[in-house]
């Protein structure tokens, strides 16, 4: 009979106000969304121990553990007299009524404050040997002006505090509620399942059969495949075991093979709209080898580029920008993990992609991460009254969560976040986007061996490490390559575990510095199945026996120990005879490894449990075989399927001021527009600088200004990484969903132009920069629910063609990429119809360039007054396309034909924008982007208390084109009066216009024909810049 | 002594993350640091004894679960408490930035070892973690890490969700316990403005002894201008947070 102990921590007489801002943001936070009035509200944390037999002197013990004396104390289990206390703070802080919510975890999911506690709790030196179990938790005081009832409170729990995947909710009315009673009757999460044998399965049945065991188990497998699956075992004379069929499932699911990507495509077009350019009539082998592959290729050819060591096979792209480490990237999604759980999506979402790092090569360092996040906004529908569909989660929620996920990922690891953004669009309502990037470091040679190379062989042992398996993440692989309906299986969900992933980071490298592992690989989507079955590739085989994993619990059947994304686990190669060092270090950093097989060269992968046979698969079959679906795509921008809300969106008319457009009440308007205004008080939530190496940040700008002004890229120092002195990298990133209804082809230009904008205004050298790709994309295969699937592949093919041009023309080549090609939601709208929203096609491009000298970077705001400013770029007065202001009012829309880049000229322009600042004649760069010239000038000026005026000279209906049009390309820069002559020389040929000049006075000023049109100060654009930003 | 004979030792392990640039801001001035993980000291604290300062570097230790440095302190107190209690009876330096601050902190060395706890460093004002560049103004005190800087006000990053100064007991015991250190000569840096809510606006401790500081903004993280947030404060001189360290090491150079 087993003991619970229960232990709640609240602060002491003298601090029960200490949490009165979380306090209040609670209150606020419900009266928005819930509509309800919340008298009082108070959080408490709590612990439990389950132990075998009583522990002695375990309340001091606890008391040291789980409370900081100055400020706490604890009521426990043990005192139940004591517990009377509580109703004394309860009202100490003006509670009358209150009633109780309690939440943990549900069994078996991730409990990073117990799994911390138990540490805790073994460091005291008489509980050492003891065995004992930890569990946590959150009550929440609550009481509202209006009585409340259980199922409202729960609702209530559900919405703001808990996920129904994770959490188990527990609701205490006032009249049940005593405290002693419910310290006297404790239960412990406790994991009770049973395993199930290995089995075979059945494949000769009918089709309706065949296409419900792929429904039931989730293997997301298409007909086609699982008939062909069927073939292959009816000439082996066998059927496959559930294992096998999972492993083939997870290796061909979308999310690991890519399928769309290699297929076969034919494209053709019609009913073009003015400007959008002609791509003729083609058939693609795969659009990855052609396009992206294809382009880097023929660039590494034409360039004779020596600095691109790993490219598109291993877990990251490598290239080498530094004379001792060689660097490496790599952007992933984490969008369904999100939309299901948006902390434990997004916060596996970076660390997955940091393990991609640590497992590039012999294992890479990360230095820094990158993300953005393509959600909507709880305020469009509630302000144009849409009602969020039946199951979607509040877009705001997804929007604390996603961000939070993110924050402990990175800030927990130890890995500054340099860049990254927000976007929205209401679209990202069924599924919202989270890119999660990173960049790693690794020495070029290490004892002897050259880094980038894998090299497990033949005889090396397989070492799993990091995390223990669980349920959790079971079938992640093929359900992010599902749509997202009702009734998923609760084990798809994961959290991640910080502190297990940075012991098993900084392991990974102690133990690579020492030699003692030959391979690895990270353990990500499809478990088990995917790390040994792509690492088995190049001996050409492997045995595991999956009993010697190691678990979180009992009850686990052989397919799941194979499949499982349970989180934090790498996969080695480790020679025999080091495995004694190598698992001795492991134990030393508090890291469990445990040996679960061997590779060989059967060319098998042969999975054994308990000693059993339980699968073995011709890795020929489970990797080469399967051939390419043959898909067709057309594009008619005709052909569009009706948007799923109907309703007209009401906005105003372009505000005028005197009979002439008011341009100051347009600029602050865009100012506050969603898509431009400031996110500084998330992105201050994350660490930015750790590491010491971050030259530029997210914000620039003067003090005085609070360095509130954005960057345009972040620049990391390679200095404190053990690289060059005066070497420095820029990362920067591009993308513009707004474009793909116009065009994609357009889109993936503006994609690319942008992420290389970015990166040429800090300082990065055109010629030493590469890109990475991440389509995210709603499903573009030919289903009943999805009858404009060619019209989706079509805009696929357009944005893949224009990656490959624009990558030529700038001779940027791509080292690494992901698609995410299912990026729809299926549900029920208020009116009970069944309605599907698809994501804009949206392809993030993220740069990253070397930046020669750390003496040429250069930040975006102006620097000094009277210095000249400088538009790089055309003037774009024939267009209509200011995307922006087309989304803030009526009377304005963007018309055909839009501007056009051409790559060729514009890769010219940046090298002479290079130059320039290689010979410091350029004092500030800024990029323009979303909102045009007009907003660009005004975040160069008000990061500082400067001004700028400027002089544009055009007829009053033009002004809006010259102002607001936005476009590639463009940049703002400010020169020296003195480097005139010698910054004019180096950018001769370019399109060049001298807009005007930096002031003191702290006020943009636009005059046109010698009158005032604009006067509006730094203070009032930061304010509205800043509208929602609120106390950092 | 000589500076390329002090001996300092660089923590690292189970979530500590600062510890290269902490290494590093050291190197910079001619001392040797090792970086040593958490475990191998426990294994062979006679390291403690050979080294002149000890370096708390900041992180999330044991992923701030429970309570930020609260494992950390832990782990140390049983593990290495004797040679600590040495180390700092000897008189040896301690510097503890930000998670170190904490870990020092819920061990009892700040404000006052060895006696009972009064102070801890609790949840900002604002609930949550902050990255940003704040002034500091370094009042006259005992501190031997920043006697080079008293009377200035220097700019440093802060990176905490935890930093807040809280003193124990009713607000009398808390002004009490303020005025102590200030009589003491222990408040070594404060916040020019409310950040996030710290008593007294206070930033940094150290010991009475000034040997021991605690701060939570991160001086290892400004050792260079180019560091600086604003782009137009960029160069190629050393950063202002150099300065803590240097002050540290010319103390040893000093008195061992």
């Amino acid at each position: 009979m087993s003991l619970i102990y229960r232990f709640e921590i609240y602060p002491d007489i003298h601090h029960l106000e200490g949490s009165a801002t979380r306090e209040k943001s609670l209150k606020d936070w419900i009266a928005q969304y819930e509509n309800r009035e919340i008298k009082n509200i108070w959080e408490i944390k709590y612990f439990q121990i389950e132990a075998e037999q009583p522990i002695a002197n375990i309340l001091t013990i606890a008391r040291e553990v789980f409370t900081d004396s100055v400020v706490e104390v604890m009521i426990s289990s043990l005192e139940l007299e004591q517990s009377s206390q509580i109703d004394l703070w309860l009202e100490k802080k003006n509670f009358q009524k209150p009633c109780l919510i309690d939440i943990s975890f549900r069994p078996g999911v991730t409990d990073n404050s117990a799994l911390a506690s138990l540490e805790a709790l073994h460091c005291i030196p008489e509980l050492k040997t003891i065995s004992m179990k930890v569990s946590s938790g959150m009550m929440i005081y609550i009481e509202s002006t209006h009585p409340m009832i259980s199922l409202q409170l729960e609702g209530l729990a559900y919405e703001k505090f808990a996920n129904k995947l994770l959490h188990k909710v527990t609701i205490t009315t006032h009249s049940e509620l005593s405290h002693k009673k419910r310290l006297q009757n404790l239960t412990f999460p406790a994991v009770s399942i049973i395993a199930e044998k290995a089995k075979v399965i059945n494949l000769d049945v009918e089709i309706s059969q065949l296409e419900k065991m792929n429904n039931d188990n989730c293997w997301a497998l298409s007909l086609d495949e699982i008939q062909f699956i069927q073939s292959y075992y009816k000439k082996l004379s066998r059927s496959p075991t559930d294992v096998e069929m999972e492993v083939i499932a997870q290796s061909w699911s979308e999310h690991c093979k890519h399928k769309i990507f290699s297929s076969e495509i034919t494209y053709s077009e019609s009913q073009l709209p003015p400007g959008v350019k002609s791509i003729g009539e083609f058939t693609v082998k795969g659009i990855f080898k052609n396009f992206i592959r294809g382009a880097t290729l023929k660039i590494q050819e034409e360039r004779k580029i020596p600095w691109l060591i790993s490219i598109f096979h291993d877990n990251a792209g490598i290239v080498r920008f530094d004379d001792v480490l060689d660097i490496c990237i790599k952007v992933e999604t984490h969008n369904s993990p999100s939309a299901l759980d948006p902390y434990g999506g997004a916060l596996t979402g970076i660390l997955g992609v940091n393990r991609d790092i640590l497992g590039v090569g012999l294992g890479a360092k990360p230095i820094a991460n990158t993300n953005v996040f393509c959600l909507a906004e709880n305020q469009y529908f509630e302000e144009n009254k849409i009602s969020i569909p039946l199951l979607l989660k509040n877009p705001d929620r997804i929007k604390e969560g996603v961000h939070l996920g993110v924050q402990d990922g990175g800030n927990k690891s130890g890995i500054p976040t340099v860049n990254g953004a927000f976007v929205f669009d209401r679209d990202f309502v069924g599924k919202p986007l989270v890119f999660c990037g990173t960049v790693g470091v690794i020495p070029q040679v290490e004892n002897g061996k050259v880094t980038h190379e894998k090299g497990q062989r033949p005889g090396d042992l397989i070492v799993m490490a990091g995390g223990r398996i669980g349920k959790d993440g079971i079938h992640g692989a093929t359900f992010s390559s599902m749509e997202l309906v009702d009734g998923v299986p609760t084990s798809v969900v994961q959290i991640g575990d910080p502190i297990t992933q940075k012991r098993l980071g900084d392991f990974l490298i102690e133990a690579r510095t020492l030699g003692l592992f030959n391979s690895v690989t990270d353990n990500g989507a499809g478990g088990l199945s995917s790390s040994v079955g792509e690492m088995s590739q190049l001996t050409n085989g492997a045995h595991v026996d999956l009993e010697k994993a190691l678990i979180k619990y009992p009850g686990l059947s052989p397919f799941e120990l194979m499949v499982s994304e349970s989180q934090e686990r790498m996969t080695f190669s480790v020679a025999p005879k080091k495995i004694k060092l190598f698992l001795d270090l492991a134990h030393k950093r508090s890291v469990e490894a445990s040996v679960i097989g061997e590779f060989n060269n059967s060319g098998f992968l042969s999975i054994f449990y308990e000693g059993e046979s339980v699968g073995n698969i011709d890795l020929h079959f489970l990797h080469e075989s399967l051939l390419p679906m043959k898909l067709k795509s057309h594009f008619d921008p005709t052909h569009m399927a009706p948007h799923w809300i109907k309703q007209t969106i009401k906005k105003p008319r372009l505000p005028l001021k005197a009979q002439k457009f008011d341009l100051e009440k347009i600029l602050l308007e865009l100012f506050r527009s969603p898509n431009i205004r400031s996110h500084e008080n998330y992105i201050r939530r994350y660490d930015h600088e750790v590491k010491a190496a971050t030259i530029v940040k997210p914000f620039t700008g003067t003090k005085e200004v609070g360095f509130s002004a954005p960057s345009d890229a972040g620049v990391i120092w390679m200095k404190p990484h053990g690289g060059g002195a005066d070497n420095s990298i820029a990362i920067a990133c591009g993308l513009c969903p707004k474009v793909s209804k116009f065009d994609t082809y357009l889109m993936a230009e503006y994609a690319v132009d942008e992420a290389v904008r970015n990166a040429i205004c800090v300082g990065a050298n055109p010629d030493e920069m590469v890109l990475v790709d991440n389509y995210c994309w709603p499903d573009p295969i030919s289903s009943a629910r999805n009858p404009d699937a060619e019209y989706k592949l079509a805009q696929l093919v357009r944005a893949s063609k224009a990656l490959y041009d624009i990558s030529l023309d700038y001779g940027m080549p791509f080292v690494s990429g992901k698609d995410s090609m299912k990026n729809d939601f299926i549900g029920i709208n208020e009116f009970q119809e069944t309605i599907k929203i698809s994501v804009p096609p949206t392809l993030l491009v993220t740069a990253l360039g070397r930046v020669p000298s750390i003496s040429m970077i250069r930040t975006s705001e102006i620097k000094k007054e009277s210095e000249l400013l400088y538009l790089i770029g055309e003037n774009l007065i024939q267009f209509q396309s200011a995307f922006e202001l087309g989304e803030l009012y009526e009377d304005y829309q963007v018309q055909y034909p839009l501007p056009q880049l051409n790559p060729k000229s514009q890769i010219e322009i940046y090298r002479k924008i290079h130059l320039a600042l290689k010979d410091k004649l350029i004092e500030s760069s800024h990029d323009i982007s979303d909102g045009g010239l007009l907003l660009a000038l005004a975040e160069k000026m008000m990061g500082t208390t400067l001004g700028i005026k400027i002089s544009i000279d055009l007829p009053e209906k033009e002004w809006i084109n010259f102002l607001f049009n936005e476009s590639a390309g463009r940049i703002l820069v400010t020169v020296n009066p003195k480097n005139q002559k010698a910054f004019e020389q180096i950018l001769h040929g370019a399109p060049l216009m001298l807009l005007g000049e930096t002031t003191s006075s702290g006020h943009l000023v636009v005059k046109s024909n010698r009158v005032e049109i604009l006067n509006v100060s730094g203070v009032v654009c930061m304010k509205n810049y800043k509208c929602q930003v609120g106390e950092i | 002594m000589n500076r390329s004979n002090i001996k300092v030792l660089v923590l690292t392990g189970d979530g500590i993350n600062c510890e290269e640039e902490t290494a590093n801001a050291f190197r910079e001035h001619g001392v040797q640091p090792r970086i040593i993980h958490i475990q191998d000291l426990i294994e062979k604290p006679t390291l403690l004894t050979e080294a002149h300062i000890l370096a708390l570097p900041g992180g999330f230790s044991f992923g701030d679960e429970i309570g930020s440095g609260q494992i950390l302190a832990l782990k140390l107190k049983y593990s290495l408490g004797e040679a600590l209690t040495t180390f700092i009876k000897d008189g040896k330096l301690i510097i503890g930035i930000c998670n170190g601050f904490q870990a020092l902190v819920r061990l009892g060395l700040l404000p006052k070892p060895f006696t009972q706890r009064e102070m801890t460093l609790t949840h900002n004002r604002q609930g949550h973690f902050i990255n940003r560049w704040v002034d500091l103004t370094i009042p006259q005190s005992k501190c031997v890490w920043t006697n080079t800087l008293y009377g200035l006000t220097i700019n440093l990053p802060i990176r905490h969700g935890e930093g807040k100064i809280v003193f124990a007991g009713d607000k009398a015991s808390q002004d009490k316990i303020y005025e102590s250190l200030l009589e003491q000569g222990q408040i070594a840096l404060t916040y020019k403005e409310d950040i996030n809510g710290s008593s007294f606006k206070i930033a940094g401790v150290s010991d009475p002894s000034g040997r021991i500081l605690g701060l939570m903004p991160h001086p290892e993280a400004a050792t260079s201008e180019w560091l600086n947030p604003s782009g137009g404060e960029k160069s190629g001189q050393i950063g202002i947070g150099s300065k803590i360290f240097e002050s540290g090491i010319q103390f040893c150079e000093t008195n061992f």
